[in-house]
């Protein structure tokens, strides 16, 4: 017999089964430092006295990121162009081109390329530093202004869908690694019981093009675990959440102690330590049965805080409920969340598509922020907002005052974020009078244009931008890495600068 | 006490559990796995291949490490204290890595360089990359299966026996859940128990291997491997035709097609003389990466990116390597230069079909095959009547008077054209016997053909797309001349004579000089059998990859697969006869070894999702067994795909099957890469979009939630618990039939007590409330037997979903 229950338990525990079990306090990273296998040189585990980071201490406590899936036209909305309005119709000069591939739907379309002036008034409204643009599209989010820390110059290589969201995800144009969210909850772990640790929403639209993949909030070739919980906008929030109609709740805790006597047996007979973390699993499974639609019922809010995000807030699936969702998750400790929210990606008809998108993220995307503010969670909510790559300055199809379209635009966009340790009411970067390259702060077009291989102050590759978020929330994402078929993988690859110019 | 002794075992037995154990100050260092990882990740920038400054030293070989530098040398041969490596790694003046460096060394990695250049600072090959040699085990006694002995003789060595073997009725389960995936028939599980003749496991052990079920089992760890998925994988992720592909991997396991075959069909059956429709359809693995039609993508591109899948996914299944870095850059760990990767990928970069997949269900070249197992077989067997009637037509040939039109029509016929001749009354095979029967096979084969349907292939081009290395992997920037196809340096050489394309590359993979291709697949099948391989890192035989915990036995069955022409069955029942395999597995409180790398006890490991799936259905006997087809749709929530999908997308709208459709094995279940079966991805099943030789079990509250909740699961422990209703007359025989359908065994003392005290909460729970138990009754498609009393369905409907949750069932022991 066992002469130390505990001993002999811990002794049978073995590395692979704890990272086997849904960690809880601590990431996986964390716990295979506690075991003594370093993850890099120098590694400590992630710890309260780091404010729940990894590396270092943690600026962010949580994420919320709101992606904007198709490629949202930063010149409609952010990047204000007048030059545009003198070139309206005219070709894109060449050397403003400079060489760079433009996509199959573009590159050889009978107008050439003609010069697209947005159609939106741009106002400038006071930040904390110069200024920032932002067009009559949002004017909710101007209202924030002072939180925003705008980035007008970030980049990516990707020029199509697929490759370019998994790219700003994953860290690679080629489907197969971890995503952000699954490197945070390896990373990171959970910081509640009750409930996920990375859960991910869909918002509706009515132009839901462009597919999301599960691999965007995937693990790759990491367990399974980290994926994000989809948080579904009909039947059961959580997948399998609700027991069958006929078993109550008094039925399923019999049914669990039954569950619970048989696996116990099973591990009197065979001592598998793993039949004892499910047994936990089960419990929590329990818990979440009642926590998930604690989450859900929005009954308890007030009217203030629908007026703030808008009555929208009240249907389930609309990005005004995903928001405000979002805010009950981060109350309640979940660490990661992401709302997808598809249809940006404009080929034609831009204005009359984009003026339905904005209109269903403006109101809510400010009042998350005023929300978070008003509660004292901004501070350590980082909230990310932007897409997978912007748009051109040259029209894509027929090109009339009214309406246009832009084609896909991997040189330079606009993502913006608050809260969480960036710095608040800046913006960073800047592009030529067209809208077209990274320039500098003469507005010419830096030559050669930012690569991934080396950081150029004022931009911001999306690798850079993973690089950031990653520091925000306590990890040096050269360290945080995860061995697979030999190699050391990291979510910048060997790419990632860390901004500090955008850290407070 | 137990501690320390723990401790000295661990010691004892240090090769088996890795670095950890032996710090020990003179213990033989080993170069490859032990010192190249610190010279390629702390040296090699300025001493190794990628060196910018010719000047200096390298130290990526012996010969350059071992350069006369005016007076010192890195290594000294002759006086390994003189050596220069030893002064600098530990100099405060002048210290390497310089102080700046942004990976320093650490002291345990400074103890290790020490001790390996005192040891003469030798330069050795990586064991994967030498050919297995076969070393006779030492047998326990003669007639044992050798692998006992290579797994025997260390424990003995340290005093540890085997475990004692496992209770049969569990064996029984063990063995058919490893083979087939479902557990034994009934009348099996009693034909074995009542058996107490010399060779009744091994009568079980043969009967499972014969069951059609094996091969769909065995399959699904390929198509893992393979990434095989129902849609092209990229952005629409539409329909793609290949589903012909999956049925034969699951016939070619069945058949039990030799390894070599198995591995050359796929990667060049076209390629064979005249190849046979498997031989075609096998070459589906070849299509089997992920594809777009993308509006607006660059063709160059994604041959690039369809041509690194490929090349990648091969290094995995295959070679058990990682090619990725050499995409970029030259290897650091592994001998694999950039230039090689781009060599090896040429074999792939002539296939005809366009890079961009267009969205369409029939990509590229396609072939026609049988559209299910039943199918197949039939076309088999008139395959195999008209190879026979052509060539007994041949014999007859000199005595038919054919004219010269006859005879070209003949010679240059295809099959089926000689077949049409042969059955016509009025041609020149008219008179003969055979006629009507070669009428009888040509009508079925154009009708079986008719039903045939469509699926992707590999043909290569004409004249072959000139290869260019890629600089940084980037696809515009081809650099240097067009490269030919060749193999990868350093794993045997390409056998005389082969041809400079797939087929060659398949036949330097099967030849008995490649060191990698054997023990990667013995090491596969070890790990489907024993849960964790003989390399733990079945994805990375490379350096960085963990070494064998038994490399002789590794290498003993690598060489005896090839000596007995790659029988898969054969080596899978040595492994399942194996005293090894049949211990009992309970986790040993006299060592410390919980993850069993010494395999002093059998294996146990969480079913994977589609055994899970599985088990429920057949106990319920809602099991459909119809073989291959199309991708089945069984219950999924509502919305999920339509809230990812393109509204382009073919695949947005998930509609679930009806009837028996709901009800066939999970291999079946449609494979949408973007968004995969929940059932499937809550248990760990991979995207599918790359390659994946190992799943990561993981133990998860969602997973509580879909085992208790799922749609499709209340049906199965409904139907389950009518069947128990229906078929035994009294509670206690009931919960008997149930364990024994679930666990091959009676119930324990407390699992009753436990079972039937929950039977008794529920029946009076319902009988009280008839309402919630037909709700709940109704769950699922499968009517409901109205014969039987709702409560009590119901109340056993109750046991059955827990003990279906219950490690009882969801776990191998």
């Amino acid at each position: 017999m066992p002469d130390n229950p505990i001993r002999e338990n811990e002794l049978l525990t073995t590395r692979r089964q704890l990272f086997g079990r849904a960690a809880l306090g601590l990431g996986t990273a964390a716990m295979v430092n506690l075991l003594g296998q370093p993850l890099g040189a120098d590694e400590t585990p992630g710890r309260d006295d780091l404010n729940g980071g990894l590396h270092h201490v943690a600026k962010a406590k949580r994420v919320i990121y709101l992606f904007m899936s198709g490629g949202p036209s930063q010149l409609d909305m952010w990047d204000y162009k007048p030059k545009l309005k003198e070139m309206y119709g005219q070709q894109l000069p060449a050397g403003i081109r400079d060489g760079q591939r433009i996509t199959g739907m573009t590159a050889n379309q009978q107008n050439g390329l003609p010069l697209c002036p947005s159609k939106y008034k741009f106002t400038r409204y006071d930040n904390q530093d110069r200024g920032v643009y932002i067009s009559e599209l949002l004017p909710h989010t101007a209202t924030v202004a002072q939180e925003l820390c705008v980035v007008n110059s970030t980049f990516t290589e990707a020029i199509n869908h697929d490759p370019a969201i998994t790219y700003i995800q994953t860290g690679s144009q080629i489907p197969g690694r971890p995503s952000l969210g699954a490197w945070l909850s390896y990373g990171l772990g959970s910081m509640n019981e009750n409930l996920p640790s990375y859960v991910v929403m869909h918002a509706r639209t009515r132009f839901p093009e462009q597919s999301l993949f599960n691999r965007l909030w995937g693990t790759g070739f990491m367990p399974s675990e980290h994926q994000g919980i989809l948080m579904q906008n009909q039947g059961d929030p959580v997948l399998y959440l609700s027991n069958p109609a006929g078993v109550s709740r008094a039925d399923r805790r019999a049914q669990l102690d039954a569950l619970v006597a048989l696996n116990q047996e099973q591990h009197r007979k065979f001592a598998d330590p793993e039949v004892l973390a499910r047994i936990k699993q089960h419990e929590m499974a329990y818990r979440m049965q009642t926590s998930v639609p604690e989450l859900m019922d929005l009954s308890g809010e007030t009217a203030q805080t629908f007026e703030l995000y808008g009555e929208e807030a009240k249907q389930p699936g609309t990005f005004a409920a995903c928001c405000l969702n979002a805010r009950r998750l981060a109350e309640r400790g979940v660490r990661n969340i992401q709302i997808f929210h598809r249809g940006w990606d404009a080929h034609g008809n831009l204005p009359g598509e984009h003026e339905s998108q904005c209109k269903d993220i403006d109101q809510a995307s400010a009042a998350l922020i005023k929300d978070l503010k008003q509660r004292g969670m901004l501070d350590d909510t980082l909230v990310v907002w932007g897409g997978e790559f912007g748009r051109t300055a040259y029209c894509q199809g027929g090109l009339s005052e009214k309406s246009y379209g832009r084609d896909h635009h991997p040189r330079c966009f606009t993502v913006w974020m608050a809260g969480g340790g960036v710095k608040p009411g800046i913006t960073y970067g800047q592009t030529d009078e067209y809208g077209y390259n990274i320039a500098d702060e003469a507005g010419q077009p830096l030559t050669p244009q930012p690569g991934k291989e080396s950081w150029t102050p004022g931009t911001m590759h999306v690798h850079d931008l993973n690089a950031t978020l990653l520091h925000l929330l306590g990890i040096d994402h050269t360290r945080l890495t995860y061995r697979y078929q030999g190699r050391d993988f990291r979510l910048t690859d060997v790419h990632g600068h860390v901004i500090d110019d955008l850290i407070a | 006490m137990k501690t320390r002794f723990a401790a000295a075992l661990l010691f004892a037995l240090s090769p088996f559990f890795g670095d950890d154990a032996r710090a020990q100050t003179d213990e033989p260092v080993d170069f490859a796995s032990q010192v190249l990882p610190i010279l390629s990740s702390k040296c090699f920038l300025c001493h190794g291949p990628d060196a910018q400054d010719d000047s200096l030293v390298r130290l990526d070989s012996y010969t350059g490490a071992t350069v006369d530098l005016g007076g010192s040398r890195a290594i000294d041969p002759d006086q390994p204290e003189q050596s220069e490596i030893l002064v600098r790694i530990h100099s405060a003046d002048d210290p390497m890595p310089p102080d700046d460096a942004t990976h320093p060394l650490t002291d345990a990695e400074r103890e290790l360089l020490d001790r390996w250049v005192r040891q003469g600072g030798a330069y050795t090959d990586h064991w994967a990359l030498v050919a297995p040699i076969q070393q006779a085990p030492e047998p326990a006694s003669a007639d044992a299966n050798p692998i006992d002995g290579f797994i025997e003789t260390p424990l003995q060595a340290a005093g540890i026996a085997l475990a004692a073997p496992a209770a049969r009725e569990t064996l029984a389960r063990r063995a058919a859940l490893v083979l087939t995936g479902l557990p034994p028939e009934p009348a099996w599980l009693e034909t074995f128990l009542n058996d107490n003749e010399p060779g009744a496991y091994e009568r079980l052990v043969d009967r499972l291997l014969a069951s059609p079920r094996f091969g769909e089992h065995q399959a699904r760890y390929w198509l893992d491997a393979v990434r095989y998925g129902d849609t092209h994988g990229l952005h629409l992720d539409n329909r793609r035709g290949i589903y012909p592909y999956r049925d034969w991997v699951v016939k070619a396991y069945n058949d039990n097609l030799p390894v070599d075959d198995f591995i050359t069909w796929q990667l060049a059956g076209d390629l064979l003389p005249n190849p046979t429709l498997q031989q075609r359809v096998a070459t589906g693995f070849v299509r089997l990466n992920p594809t777009t039609g993308e509006g607006g993508a660059i063709p160059d591109e994604f041959q690039a990116k369809n041509n690194f899948d490929r090349v990648e996914t091969f290094g995995t299944v295959f070679l058990g390597q990682s090619l990725t870095c050499a995409r970029c850059h030259t290897h650091k760990y592994d001998p694999i230069e950039q230039e090689d990767y781009y060599r090896l990928l040429a074999f792939f970069n002539s296939t005809a079909e366009p890079a961009m997949d267009g969205n369409a269900y029939e990509y590229g070249t396609v072939a026609r095959a049988p559209a299910n197992q039943v199918a197949w077989t039939e076309w088999e067997e008139l395959a195999a009547a008209r190879a026979k009637l052509i060539s007994d037509a041949e014999k007859d040939l000199d005595h038919l008077q054919l004219s010269q039109g006859e005879t070209q029509r003949w010679q240059n016929g295809s099959l089926d054209e000689r077949l049409t001749m042969l059955a016509d009354p009025h041609g020149p095979f008219g008179q003969r016997d055979q006629r009507v029967y070669a009428q009888v096979v040509q009508t079925g084969s154009t009708n079986a053909q008719k039903q045939f349907t469509t699926t992707l292939i590999a043909r290569d081009l004409p004249k072959p797309r000139p290869t260019r290395l890629l600089q940084r992997g980037e696809y515009d920037l081809p650099v240097g001349e067009p490269l030919e196809p060749t193999v990868l340096p350093g794993m045997g050489a390409m056998p005389d004579g082969a041809p400079g394309n797939r087929l060659g590359l398949a036949q330097w993979l099967t030849s008995p000089d490649h060191p990698l291709t054997a023990r990667v697949m013995v090491n596969q099948v070890w790990q489907r059998v024993f849960g964790d391989g003989l390399v733990r890192t079945p994805e990375d035989f490379g350096v960085m990859g963990q070494q064998p915990t038994h490399p002789e036995l590794l290498d003993w069955l690598a060489v005896d697969l090839q000596q007995h022409d790659w029988d898969l069955k054969r080596l899978m029942k040595m492994m399942v006869t194996s005293r090894t395999f049949c211990q009992n597995s309970a986790h040993r409180t006299d060592l410390d070894d919980p993850e069993n790398r010494l395999f002093a006890r059998g294996p146990s490991y969480r079913l994977d999702a589609e055994v899970l799936r599985d088990i429920g259905l057949w106990a319920s006997e809602l099991l459909d067994p119809t073989m291959g087809g199309e991708g089945v749709k069984p219950y999924q929530p509502p919305g999920m795909w339509l809230a990812m999908a393109h509204p382009g997308s073919n695949t947005k709208n998930y509609v679930a099957d009806q009837g028996e459709r709901l009800y066939r094995r999970s291999l079946y279940v449609y494979w949408k890469r973007s968004s995969p079966h929940p059932m499937m991805t809550l248990f760990d099943a991979p995207s599918r979009e790359a390659s994946c030789v190992r799943r990561s079990p993981t133990n998860t509250s969602l997973q509580s939630l879909a085992l208790m909740n799922e749609t499709q699961r209340v049906e199965m422990a409904r139907k389950l618990a009518e069947r128990l209703v229906r078929e035994e007359q009294e509670e206690g025989a009931r919960l008997e039939r149930l364990f024994r359908l679930l666990a091959c065994r009676a119930p324990s003392d407390t699992e009753r007590a436990t079972c039937l005290s929950l039977l008794a909460a529920m029946q009076e729970r319902f009988q009280q409330d008839k309402p919630a138990a037909e709700t709940l009754l109704a769950y699922g498609d499968a009517p409901r037997d109205k014969k039987l009393d709702a409560a009590q369905v119901a109340a056993w409907t109750q046991v059955t979903t827990t003990l279906l949750a219950s490690d009882t069932v969801i776990q191998l022991y």
